[in-house]
């Protein structure tokens, strides 16, 4: 008994949405026969991108026990920029993306330096940002324009070797990349910021350079998101950011981050973000208005929250991250 | 952190502030825009405010208690359609339907309420949520077809006159000086500032926390359902997205109005001053010649500004530059 015990309590906290997801795969496997081919996998993963990509920049800001709502602005104006690029060549794609990346990384390193040097809650930060990002989103493009370079879209939508569809590598190289970084002295210091700032702070963690880190690396991956999803769609539109803000909240908790700081991972958000994409899917082979995604995922976010301590208490002392 | 539960229960010099602020910045403006302090031009920008106002009644309560109301745009928008769909153009349902929707109001900032202060989600996780599910639930019912237009009576309230005077300045006055007189004067106000300051204290002081607490959002829910019905008589219809400008103005206008976002301090008289200089600011674009996209930069530019000289780190900063010269002044009469 004691055996099983102890490996629940040292399960990584991604493991019970790992079990939720694969349910859920099993589920709609056995409504639509054929969805767990390659293809249709490809497919899901393309369309959860997006929300990957800000749900684990949003996933950092929390381990360091802060949250960003800014998150959807950047996401919006690296859409309108790209959207407005479109006599750019496919060889000039590249800086471009550099371009929008860089400015994502400002844009966070901004908020971080802000929440740091004011000593405010990293939310009235991040709201004020919100505004600010998603006003030059609007200046940038007043309307919704589909005029991304075609070259753009077929790259978003390529197969790299012939086999392998670009969002499945996407995905692969992002959990590579958490699994490198959760264990660097950065990514100790970030965790430790974000459990208790005041003994990381004693133990001569640099809270400023952390959450200058932490937003800035979130703001990267919301311009890359945004990047993304309008190589996708092959449009850009200022306002579609604000559509991802709480879905990238939802994610992050669904996926057994502490919203609290300093516990949890990308790998739990990413299945997280995987479990909204599905509940669409789900939605829509019921029959139901898609609008019924939004209800279910406002929903479940309170539910997760609120069930969360439950969970945490009957694991404790709990052990891994992930 | 507990502090004190009489400190800064009330802040005159920040409300102050805010009307100088509201004052030199019409000033500027006349002098550089003549038609700006036009009586008619005067009116349009209060009536304008009005919204704002009546909005960020319960915006203003929920930050003075210590929370924050993200459900603003989506309570505002349901009200504003709920309102159009349910009157079908009629005058005669009204005496009903407005009341009804109002107590819908009040039953979403009730639902807030008791997530934040029994269940213990945080006030952003909670709000936004709220605001998600309304968004998903209108666009379900409404199922894209453009509701019928607004009813005349709804339509009277938001640009009808008594006499000289517009009926929604009326409407505005007298919201006005009931929130500024329960503030000050009933046992409600008193426990508001208390929650805000310290709920730790305020609850060892026999103050109600949850019931304040879920009071003020619920205020907030039937402040963000009216200003959606008057919304409706203003534009002469309702439409989905009506509701989104609102979520920075009220914060903006709350924060403009000297409230501290940490809870405890601020009044609704400030917030009245900060939704006249938003709208003043607003006024700016046309004469500027800046798209709206400027407008959204400048209410953050604003809310940032505001909080900043709040911070801890900026109040150090000037308590410092103040304490000096006394300094100075000590070591020389010694």
């Amino acid at each position: 008994m004691s055996s099983i015990q102890a490996a629940v309590r040292q399960a990584p906290v991604w493991v019970p949405p790992l079990v939720v997801l694969v349910v859920m795969l099993v589920v709609i496997e056995s409504l639509r026969p054929g969805s767990l081919a390659m293809s249709r996998l490809a497919i899901e993963a393309s369309e959860a991108m997006t929300l990957i990509l800000i749900a684990t920049g949003q996933t950092i800001v929390v381990l360091r026990g802060g949250i960003d709502l800014s998150l959807g602005g950047t996401l919006s104006l690296a859409t309108a920029i790209a959207a407005t690029r479109a006599d750019v060549s496919f060889g000039e794609l590249l800086p471009w993306l550099f371009v929008i990346i860089a400015l994502g990384a400002l844009i966070g390193a901004l908020n971080g330096a802000l929440v740091s040097a004011l000593q405010l809650q990293p939310f009235v930060v991040t709201l004020a940002t919100w505004s600010i990002v998603s006003g030059f989103a609007l200046i940038i493009l007043p309307i919704n324009k589909a005029s991304v370079p075609a070259a753009w879209f077929e790259a978003g939508n390529a197969k790299v070797l012939g086999f392998l569809p670009v969002p499945i590598l996407l995905l692969f190289l992002l959990l590579l990349w958490w699994a490198w970084f959760r264990r660097t002295r950065l990514a100790y210091r970030i965790r430790a910021a974000g459990s208790d700032e005041r003994g990381a702070f004693l133990n001569r963690v640099s809270l400023t350079r952390t959450n200058v880190v932490s937003y800035g690396l979130a703001g990267c991956l919301a311009a890359g998101g945004g990047f993304f999803f309008s190589t996708q769609t092959g449009s850009g539109s200022p306002v579609v950011g604000s559509q991802f803000i709480l879905p990238s909240i939802a994610a992050v908790v669904i996926g057994g981050t502490n919203l609290a700081g300093g516990r949890g991972g990308v790998t739990g958000t990413v299945i997280g973000a995987l479990i909204l994409n599905l509940i669409g899917d789900l939605i829509f082979l019921i029959g139901l208005s898609s609008y019924w995604q939004q209800v279910a995922s406002g929903i479940i976010l309170i539910g997760v929250v609120l069930l969360a301590p439950l969970l945490r208490m009957a694991s404790e002392p709990s052990g891994g991250d992930g | 952190m507990i502090r004190p539960l009489r400190a800064r229960r009330r802040t005159p010099g920040a409300t102050l502030l805010s009307y100088i602020g509201l004052i030199a910045l019409f000033a500027l403006i006349s002098v550089f825009s003549p038609g700006f302090a036009d009586p008619n031009h005067i009116t349009t920008l209060l009536i304008v405010a009005a919204f704002t106002g009546i909005a960020a009644i319960g915006q203003t309560w929920v930050i003075i208690g210590g929370g924050i109301d993200l459900s603003v745009p989506w309570t505002l928008n349901c009200a504003a359609v709920m309102l159009t769909a349910l009157a079908r153009g009629q005058d005669g349902m009204l005496v009903w339907i407005i009341p009804l929707i109002l107590l819908g109001g009040v039953l979403v900032g009730v639902v807030n309420g008791v997530g934040i202060a029994i269940l213990r989600v945080s006030p952003i996780v909670m709000t936004l949520s709220t605001n998600i599910v309304l968004q998903g639930l209108l666009f379900i019912a409404t199922k894209g077809f453009p509701p019928p237009p607004t009813p005349r009576a709804v339509v009277w309230l938001a640009t009808g006159r008594m006499g000289p005077i517009p009926v929604i300045l009326v409407l505005w006055a007298l919201l006005a000086v009931t929130v500024v007189l329960i503030e000050r004067r009933t046992s409600f106000g008193r426990y508001l500032y208390a929650v805000g300051t310290s709920p730790t204290v305020a609850t060892f002081s026999g103050v109600p926390t949850a019931r304040t607490t879920i009071a003020t959002y619920a205020v907030s829910g039937a402040g963000a359902a009216l200003a959606g019905i008057l919304l409706d008589g203003y534009a002469r219809q309702s439409y989905l997205g009506m509701g989104d400008p609102y979520l920075f103005t009220t914060i903006a206008a709350v924060a403009i109005g000297g409230a501290s976002i940490l809870g405890g301090s601020g009044s609704y008289l400030g917030t009245i001053a900060g939704a006249l200089i938003l709208t003043e600011l607003t006024g700016l674009l046309p004469i500027l010649k800046l798209e709206s996209g400027y407008l959204s930069v400048i209410y953050g530019v604003v809310i940032l500004l505001t909080v900043a000289l709040a911070a801890p780190t900026t109040q150090r900063l000037i308590a410092r530059l103040l304490a000096r010269p006394d300094a100075a002044s000590a070591i020389v009469s010694d």
